[in-house]
């Protein structure tokens, strides 16, 4: 525990935090434009060149906006609600590897803030953990709709998180190991997603649904519950719950690349452009398939996840176990 | 070779101890079955603390294993436990355990 | 040194604060949240105790499953805080009394020293593998197998007794 090491973790804290909070402008960006032309429109363009600065515009009018709370509210989770959903996005992301181990001032320093030895039980712990903010904020808002939002969303990430834990399971069976560097590591010459390519369907299925993503938006679906459960939620509060959801991506997104796409491996460029270049891809997917489905009904949703993945899951761990095992 | 840790394994007896009780007072003194229940996790966790604390005193996994069976019977329990809460409020409309009293007529 | 010291009085302090909170608060919800927060403070405790995969575990099975459930089944029900809030009459304070007896007992058996021969002394340093996920599957899967495969049916029966109690009665 010495001054150095305790620089290099606080150096890459803020590093990670900074790209957080710079990473989501760009991908509300990213994602209004890319909808704008699958829907034959331009999407934003007046602020700033090619309408780049549009979101901070958005974040700026968001903080001017009145923050208001409900009179029948209940003041201290409502407050706490949406400070739930991005911490535990954020900490989520402490234990992602962003790329190969890099040499600094004669010191190796490897491109990840902690490298936990039970680092994938960890990110579905806090992953497990971000259900109580959406949860909280339904329950706390004291109205119909976001109570409804609120259940079903609690309802929904219990259900899929089971086939998601399932399917990183099998790729833990051939990795041997539960640490997220070390998983990244061993992909140099084939990734996971080659013999594990069922659990990497069912991971990103859950994965959308885990972060409440079209077409799996049910719990803020605006045609029958207005907005959710952050209908009543304004200004910095409802940014807040933006945040989350988009840093939730990141983390989906993240753990889709380490575990199943190779991690940082990558001919050429540094290790960092290829985790990057990934994971704008993985984003773009996202919008793509948000562009492309209709939204589930909650009935096909829930006989989906327990009668349709988690079986599948199932049956993928078995063989993968029987594969290993011989 | 991971070394001794700092606080002494009595300190967290003490917290395992304190922690049980307030889970026993939970259960005698509140009338509604959910935190009855609830009280009942926490002297349940209070025990995995103790049995965690003496399998690293001792430097041997068993305590770990029989933490890991604590949770397995734990979820088992919370999910029947709170099936039957869900079935008691739809016939009687209430959660408080003193209201529930069919077999004392 | 001091780092884990102050960290063991942290969580310490938040759990037995968050416990108190979670008997005496009248609205349910609360409750549940002030327990998910003794929750995480034992996970912290785990984590000190070297016991890194039964932290993981407390969060994900105890805190993001079971206490969701929790949740769910309060705002399902909409079940408010009972008032008055303690059991009627000599209940109460039999019950407390019996906890303070409960009390000076666990304390009397932690303090004594023909239980826990060398409990006050430093506890001995253990490999780096200690209560990691492959240590813990090494005793679980040979010395506990048994055990281990009876706790599967025990959870399934467990699953399907949920789904029968739950169920609506049909006609």
């Amino acid at each position: 525990m010495d001054i150095a090491f305790l620089i290099e973790s606080l150096a890459k804290v803020l590093i990670v935090l900074g790209f957080v909070l710079l990473g989501v402008p760009l991908i509300v960006w990213m994602e209004r434009k890319v909808l704008g032309h699958m829907q034959d429109r331009i999407g934003p363009e007046r602020v700033g060149p090619f309408g780049l600065l549009q979101t901070i515009a958005d974040g700026i009018k968001l903080f001017m906006k009145e923050d208001l709370v409900p009179a029948q509210a209940d003041k201290v989770v409502f407050i706490l609600a949406p400070a739930i959903t991005v911490i535990t996005a954020l900490v989520a992301l402490t234990v992602i590897p962003w790329g190969d181990q890099v040499t600094i001032l004669g010191r190796t320093v490897p491109l990840h803030i902690a490298d936990v030895n039970v680092a994938l039980l960890f990110v579905l712990a806090t992953t497990s953990m971000g259900v109580y903010g959406i949860v909280l904020g339904g329950w706390a808002s004291n109205s119909k709709y976001p109570l409804l939002g609120g259940l079903r969303s609690s309802a929904q990430m219990i259900s899929y998180e089971l086939a998601q834990g399932i399917s990183l399971v099998s790729v833990v069976l051939l990795a041997g190991t539960l640490s997220l560097a070390q998983i990244a590591r061993q992909q140099a010459h084939m990734w996971y997603v080659v013999p594990q390519f069922f659990g990497f369907l069912i991971y990103v299925i859950s994965g959308i649904a885990e972060t409440n993503r079209a077409p799996f938006d049910l719990p803020e679906a605006e045609t029958e519950l207005v907005a959710g459960f952050h209908t009543e939620y304004s200004s910095m509060k409802w940014a807040f719950y933006f945040l989350g959801e988009y840093a939730n991506m990141m983390v989906v997104s993240g753990i889709a690349i380490t575990v199943f796409l190779g991690g940082w491996h990558g001919p050429v460029l540094p290790s960092v452009a290829w985790f990057l270049i990934k994971l704008t891809l993985f984003l773009f997917f996202y919008i793509w398939l948000r562009a492309t489905f209709p939204r589930l009904r909650y009935d096909q949703l829930m006989g989906f996840g327990w009668k349709v993945l988690l079986p599948a899951s199932l049956l993928n761990l078995v063989v993968t176990a029987a594969v290993v095992a011989l | 070779m991971i070394p001794a840790p700092v606080v002494p394994l009595v300190c967290y007896q003490i917290l395992a101890a304190i922690l049980f009780t307030i889970g026993v007072v939970g259960v005698l003194v509140r009338r509604s079955a959910l935190i009855i229940f609830m009280s009942i996790e926490l002297m349940l966790n209070a025990v995995n603390l103790s049995f965690v604390a003496f399998s690293r005193q001792h430097g041997t996994m068993d305590g770990h294993i029989f933490v890991f069976f604590v949770m397995a019977v734990a979820a088992a329990e919370v999910a029947v436990g709170l099936a039957i809460l869900v079935a008691i409020f739809r016939n009687r409309d209430t959660a408080n355990v003193d209201d529930v009293r069919l077999l004392r007529g | 040194m001091l780092i884990p010291a102050f960290l063991f009085a942290m969580f310490a302090g938040v759990a037995i604060g968050c416990a108190v909170g979670m008997v005496f608060h009248r609205n349910p919800v609360h409750c549940a949240l002030l327990l998910v927060g003794v929750l995480l403070s034992i996970s912290g405790l785990f984590i000190l105790l070297n016991a890194s995969f039964l932290a993981a575990l407390q969060v994900l099975v105890y805190a993001g499953a079971i206490m969701v459930l929790f949740l769910f089944v309060l705002m399902l029900l909409n079940i408010r805080g009972e008032s008055p809030l303690l059991t009627r009459g000599a209940a109460k304070g039999f019950g407390i009394l019996f906890a303070i007896v409960v009390f000076v007992e666990l304390l009397w058996t932690v303090l004594s020293p023909q239980v826990e021969p060398g409990g006050m002394a430093a506890s001995p340093s253990v490999p780096r593998s200690f209560g990691s996920p492959a240590a813990i599957g090494r005793v679980l899967y040979t010395v506990w197998l048994y055990p281990f495969e009876i706790t599967s049916i025990l959870l399934l029966i467990a699953v399907i007794g949920a789904v029968v109690l739950a169920k609506r009665k049909f006609g």
